[in-house]
């Protein structure tokens, strides 16, 4: 995988005046409107609490049902409480973090329209509000990852985010538009009650892959998790609002959400558990390798979301609620995480594993902060994160089809992680002290009081989890399961198999911890034996992609004219035969007809012609065969009885014979088709051939069916008592169509005197020059 | 007799814009070639004068044929008249700049697009297939000429010659489907034709007449640049002058479309089942042929006719569902291409560096730091086109989807999504180049008071189209609802 190392570091402007760079008052409403919703929100959490659910609703477009809607329920509300709270955080500590920055305030508008865009996925009851949103979280994500935009990594990494999260989404509308279809209703909080109909619906699974591409996209599970590394080449604050606490979430918001309408059946357990638990270890594992600790934490954020869907795949009151509880201790302790590894890099220089050590006396409320953050993602009590990682194992056991698997990748995952959270929080502050690119000093206020906010939170909900079991985890449990439950959480639950678990999971975590050193090796040796990783399939994918649309020019769009007739016409041939084919309409004669001679005469003609019109390199001489061509039909044309429609056609043949001749003489000599090898001859005569016997299957189906003869029929009934005339063509062209024939004459006319003006007027210029 | 009289009324804007033709056509030879300028914002006038005509005399909820049963008018023509005589007029004022710096400023031009939009006009209301025709070649004619308009450059030249090869041909498939049309039913009138149809509930069609419908269909996808007719539109797009090619991406597609709609839907709906499949092969092709070819392209006029390509493929979802949404969503969706169309150009007829037109995607490069206004016009324009929300671009697409979802074409919907995936990445690369890459020149200023009026209007119409969706949605129902009363 790609090290970005310090990337975020170039954002900053060196050495910038802290805090009172330009526009450093743009902080200040930055974070006072989120810390206002914050408290918005959290008044309505008693009501939640009691089981209400809010809804507001405002028509958009009324001719297709589609409204403005909005609904509020334990599930959108504890992420709008995350949004809120984390981002006001976040508004804080970038306020210090990017101060000088060129693009300050730039950067305070994409995390508005950011926030706006996730508060409004969250709470949306309408799926088309809920996508509309859902690709403006996509668009404010690309424009904050490429921030940095000197950088061509930051550039790669921003397209990679959008296109790929880019084309979920639209798999994701795709669904959602079906699941509209299904459940008759573009309404959330109706299509929750419809679940039955939804899982019997015959576009059940097509419904299911669709949702599900855009959740897995958007929350970097495997295959699709490569984007989210990458995306860390955003400044730190970023990272640690949009790729861990919130827009990564989304994917899980919609599959929880999904919960009530798409889960139960066989695909929806299967899929989750197996890409959720896939990711988990996965992840875990590759972060181990990392030696950039932004990097490290961004695989666990994936390992983190992995765990969030495997649990979601159950239907167990116990494994929801753990996805609900470590939600909430992920976002707290790995945003304090970033924040802190941002800090770190701020005051020191580098965020590189190996030259980070002793900080602690430096620095010594970092590295408080650091340790409560991370006991809480190694999961000791009394943190928040022992509660979630007890309720994960409880949860894993509590699932009915495959308890030994779940479990097994909650043990692995969560041991790896007892070890990653020693070696970002605990190996920077221990130890020796390490020589770093700036002289360590510990950071001001403004940065640390946010960190310490979410940590101080771990602890306290840790000591009284009271305070969030009903009045944010039973009302979120309830609304992704759709019926009323109870959720009681508890420090202590006595000796049993979670807490041997847990046991097991501590000694595995320090054992990783104590080698962890050689294991890194170790993995970065196997990864350079690797044939591929998923990043660079992902550009070998992109180099597909523009490979094949140079072929396809080079074949289609070659800008040679005769290429051009040659394709439309082998595109004709084709369609209009499969046609025939396929309405079987084919009609072959069953026996030769007798011809005679003369007849044969008039088909060798006409063949003659033909084939000296298409071999030839004169264009006089093809001028001329083809003239000959047209004397054969009218010399069928006599024989059939029709005198006059030969004698017209004559005429008409040998005007156009001369009139090309005469515009042919003025052209220069046509020149010998070199390039044209004779494979290109045999194709041309191929698709010759192939034009030629299409249209006489049309002909022999045409004459094999009825013509419609009401307007023979009329004209043979009026030419004598109304014109007077036994031809029918003469009588048509001067009596019936008299008027057309005298408007054909005036233009012909007109253009034969316009032909005159530039003729002589070429001869006036020649003659003057 | 005074009722033809009255109903002739009904043709008015036509007949005031074939008299303006001519009289401008008079004037600007009396007054020599100086006269450019103001024979162009006469044909502005004219055009605008004929689209107040064309609202002046709508017929409302009735429908009203006349002239033999040749021309008819209703709310869908209407709906379509105005976009069309809108698109011109504002291509031809876009043009005005253009002609005058690259000394191509001639009288001729304004009053060709006046005849061109004249054709156009008779193609909406044809109610006959030799009213079609006559509709369709009097555009051709004068498109052949205008796309040939710079004579002095070769690739101009090559451009108006391809062109008139390709139209030639496909104007002769059309008139042969016509005849065999005509020969196995008897009669060019749709009014006719659909009563054939209306007689009998299951009716098998003969051999022939299927194949008169395909070549007919054939012959309209030339004009509409579907794929695999569309090998005229990248060569003419980026061989024509630029505001040529503007007129081209909109004005005759949109009269192109609305031929389509009008002859598929009017006389030919009782062969839904025939032409239904035709029109999803040709969907099929447009979507994935434009998304693939677009990506390698550099010069930003072929990557527009590809782009142009591909929203005729997305229309073409909504008419192959073949009932009033898939209409509907047709009509929505080509009034905001129509939009998205002409702003994106004038933002291209402004890519002039040091007096000389550049046409490259790289020339874009940095753009947001040298001119942050016309960036973020074309960056809407962008983003709307790749359909991303809660922009106009993302509104058509839906309706579009919505309309193939619930005539159970799920397979053409999937695929359109997946092409507008691939579709996605080279828009949003033009975002991109804008956006983050470093400037590598800056473009001329001031670009003129009428294109900073038309980018910013249009950036407007596609950005807030979501707050005020009805009046367009309205018409629209109203158009359909008039073509299938048919």
């Amino acid at each position: 995988m790609i090290g970005l190392r310090g990337s975020g570091r170039e954002t900053r402007a060196e050495h910038a005046q802290e805090g009172s760079g330009t526009k450093a008052w743009i902080g200040w409403p930055s974070f006072l409107l989120p810390a206002a919703l914050l408290i918005l929100f959290a008044s309505w959490l008693p009501a939640i609490a009691a089981g209400e659910r809010l809804h507001f609703a405002l028509a958009w477009i009324p001719s297709l049902g589609v409204n403005l809607s909005f609904l509020v329920d334990g599930l959108s509300l504890t992420f709008a409480l995350l949004i809120t709270g984390t981002g006001a955080v976040v508004a804080l500590y970038s306020g210090t973090y990017l101060a000088g920055h060129p693009h300050f305030a730039r950067f305070y508008l994409y995390l508005g329209l950011f926030m706006v865009a996730m508060l409004g996925l969250v709470l949306a009851d309408d799926l088309i509000t809920l996508f509309v949103f859902w690709e403006l979280t996509t668009v404010a994500s690309y424009l904050l990852i490429g921030f940095d935009h000197a950088s061509a990594k930051a550039r790669r990494s921003a397209l990679q985010a959008l296109l790929l999260t880019g084309a979920g989404g639209l798999a994701l509308l795709a669904g959602l538009i079906l699941l509209a279809t299904a459940a008759g209703s573009f309404e959330l909080s109706e299509i929750l009650a419809s679940g039955d109909a939804v899982r019997e619906h015959g576009l059940y699974l097509p419904i299911l892959v669709l949702v599900l591409l855009g959740a897995f996209t958007k929350s970097a599970q495997v295959p699709f998790h490569f984007w989210l590394p990458n995306a860390m080449a955003a400044p730190t604050p970023v990272s640690a609002y949009l790729h861990s606490a919130t827009m990564v979430k989304a994917g899980i918001y919609l599959m929880a959400r999904m919960h009530p309408v798409l889960s139960g059946t066989d695909a929806w357990i299967w899929t989750l558990t197996i890409a959720g638990a896939t990711t988990a270890v996965l992840a875990s594992v590759i972060a181990l390798r990392q030696t950039d600790l932004k990097l490290a934490l961004a695989y666990t954020t994936v390992m983190a979301l992995g765990t969030l869907t495997m649990f979601l795949g159950a239907e167990a009151t116990v494994a929801i609620a753990a996805a609900v509880t470590f939600l909430i201790v992920h976002a707290l302790y790995k945003a304090a995480l970033f924040l802190i590894v941002g800090i770190l890099d701020h005051q020191t220089g580098t965020r590189e594993a190996d030259q980070l050590g002793g900080l602690a006396r430096a620095m010594p409320i970092s590295a408080c902060i650091a340790a409560a953050a991370g006991l809480s993602m190694a999961g000791f009590p009394p943190f928040l994160g022992f509660i979630g990682k007890e309720l994960k194992y409880e949860g894993a056991l509590a699932i009915a089809s495959e308890p030994l698997l779940v479990a097994t990748a909650a043990v692995l995952a969560n041991a790896l992680m007892v070890a990653l959270a020693g070696i970002v929080a605990l190996r920077p502050f221990l130890g020796n002290r390490r020589q770093t690119p700036r002289a360590p000093r510990e950071a001001p206020i403004r940065l640390w009081i946010g960190p310490a906010f979410l940590a101080a939170l771990g602890l306290s909900f840790g000591v009284a989890p009271a305070l969030i079991a009903d009045t944010l985890v039973q009302p979120a449990v309830t609304a992704i399961l759709g019926r009323p439950e109870t959720v009681k959480l508890a420090l202590w639950h006595g000796i049993n198999i979670p807490l041997l678990l847990s046991a097991l999971t501590l000694a595995l975590g320090l054992a990783i911890y104590a080698r962890h050193r050689r294991l890194r090796a170790a993995l970065a040796g196997l990864e350079s034996r690797l044939p591929t990783t998923a990043d660079q399939a992902w550009d070998g994918l992109l180099d597909g992609l523009r490979s094949l649309a140079a072929a396809q020019t080079r074949l289609l769009q070659s800008g040679v004219l005769r290429r051009y007739l040659l394709l439309t016409f082998a595109t004709l041939a084709l369609a209009v035969g499969t046609t025939l084919f396929a309405v079987d309409a084919v009609r072959l004669p069953r026996l030769w007809p007798e011809l005679l001679v003369k007849e044969w005469a008039a088909l060798g003609l006409v063949s003659a012609g033909a084939l000296l019109a298409a071999t030839t390199q004169s264009r006089l001489t093809a001028i001329c065969a083809l003239g000959v061509v047209g004397v054969g039909v009218a010399l069928l044309f006599l024989m059939f009885g029709a005198p006059d429609v030969a004698i017209t056609q004559l005429l008409v043949e040998t005007l156009f014979v001369v009139l090309v001749a005469v515009v042919m003489l003025r052209l220069p000599r046509l020149q010998p088709d070199h390039g044209s090898a004779r494979g290109g001859r045999l194709r041309d005569a191929g698709v010759a051939v192939l034009v030629g016997a299409v249209v006489t299957l049309v002909l022999l189906a045409v004459v094999d069916g009825p013509i419609d003869r009401s307007v023979t029929a009329y004209f043979e009934q009026a030419s004598v008592p109304e014109a007077f005339g036994r031809n029918i063509v003469n009588v048509i062209l001067v009596d019936f169509r008299a008027l057309d024939t005298f408007g054909e004459i005036a233009v012909v006319a007109v253009a034969a005197l316009a032909a005159l003006a530039l003729i002589r007027g070429g001869g006036l210029r020649r003659a003057r020059s | 007799m005074p009722a033809e009289i009255g109903f002739l009324s009904m043709a008015a804007p036509e007949i005031f814009m074939a008299c303006a033709a001519m009289l401008l056509l008079m004037g600007g030879v009396f007054l020599g070639e100086r006269s450019a300028r103001l024979i162009t914002w006469l044909s502005v006038a004219t055009l605008l004068m004929a689209a107040l005509l064309v609202l002046s005399v709508a017929p409302g909820e009735s429908r009203l044929v006349l002239l033999s049963d040749l021309f008819v008018t209703d709310s869908f023509g209407v709906f379509m008249k105005v976009l069309v005589l809108a698109a011109s007029a504002v291509t031809l004022i876009m043009s005005l700049g253009f002609n005058e710096r690259e000394q191509i400023a001639r009288f001729e031009y304004p009053i060709l697009v006046v005849l061109a939009t004249l054709g156009m006009m008779m193609m909406i209301s044809a109610n006959d297939l030799i009213a079609l025709y006559m509709g369709l070649e009097l555009q051709s004619l004068a498109l052949y000429v205008v796309a040939a308009f710079h004579r002095d450059s070769l690739r101009s030249t090559e451009a108006g010659l391809k062109y008139f090869v390709l139209g030639a041909l496909s104007s002769g498939m059309l008139l042969y489907g016509c005849s065999l049309i005509y020969g196995f039913l008897g009669t060019t009138n749709f009014s006719d034709i659909a009563a054939v149809f209306a007689g009998e509930a299951d009716v098998t069609p003969s051999v022939g007449l299927v194949v008169g419908l395909v070549f007919l269909m054939v012959g309209l996808a030339f004009k509409v640049s579907a794929f695999p007719f569309h090998m005229w539109t990248p060569d003419v797009y980026e061989g024509a002058p630029t505001p040529v090619t503007a007129f081209f991406a909109a004005a005759p597609k949109l009269a192109a479309v609305a031929l389509l709609l009008r002859v598929l839907i009017g006389p030919f709906q009782g062969l839904a089942g025939e032409w239904q499949q035709v029109v999803v092969a040709l969907s099929i092709g447009s979507m994935l042929l434009a998304a693939f070819a677009a990506i390698n392209q550099t010069n930003i006029k072929r990557l527009m006719a590809y782009s142009g390509i591909g929203h005729i493929g997305y229309a073409l979802v909504g008419l192959a569902a073949a009932n009033e949404a898939g209409v509907r969503a047709v009509l929505i969706y080509m009034a905001i291409y129509l939009v998205m169309v002409i702003g994106t150009f004038c933002c291209i007829l402004c890519m002039r560096n040091g007096g000389r037109m550049v046409e490259g995607i790289d020339d874009l490069k940095g753009l947001a730091k040298t001119s942050p206004g016309m960036a973020l016009v074309l960056a809407i324009f962008m983003f709307s086109m790749a359909g991303i929300p809660p922009l106009a671009g993302f509104f058509g697409k839906l309706y579009v989807f919505l309309a193939a979802l619930n005539a159970g074409l799920y397979a053409l919907a999937i695929i359109g999504v997946l092409a507008s995936v691939v579709a996605a990445f080279y828009y949003v690369r033009i975002v991109k180049v804008m956006y983050f890459d470093e400037p590598v020149g800056s473009f001329d200023r001031p670009v003129g008071r009428e294109m900073v009026a038309v980018q910013t209007v249009t950036g407007l119409m596609i950005l807030l189209f979501f707050l005020w969706p009805g009046p367009l949605l309205a018409a629209a129902e109203a158009a359909v609802r008039a073509l299938f009363a048919a």
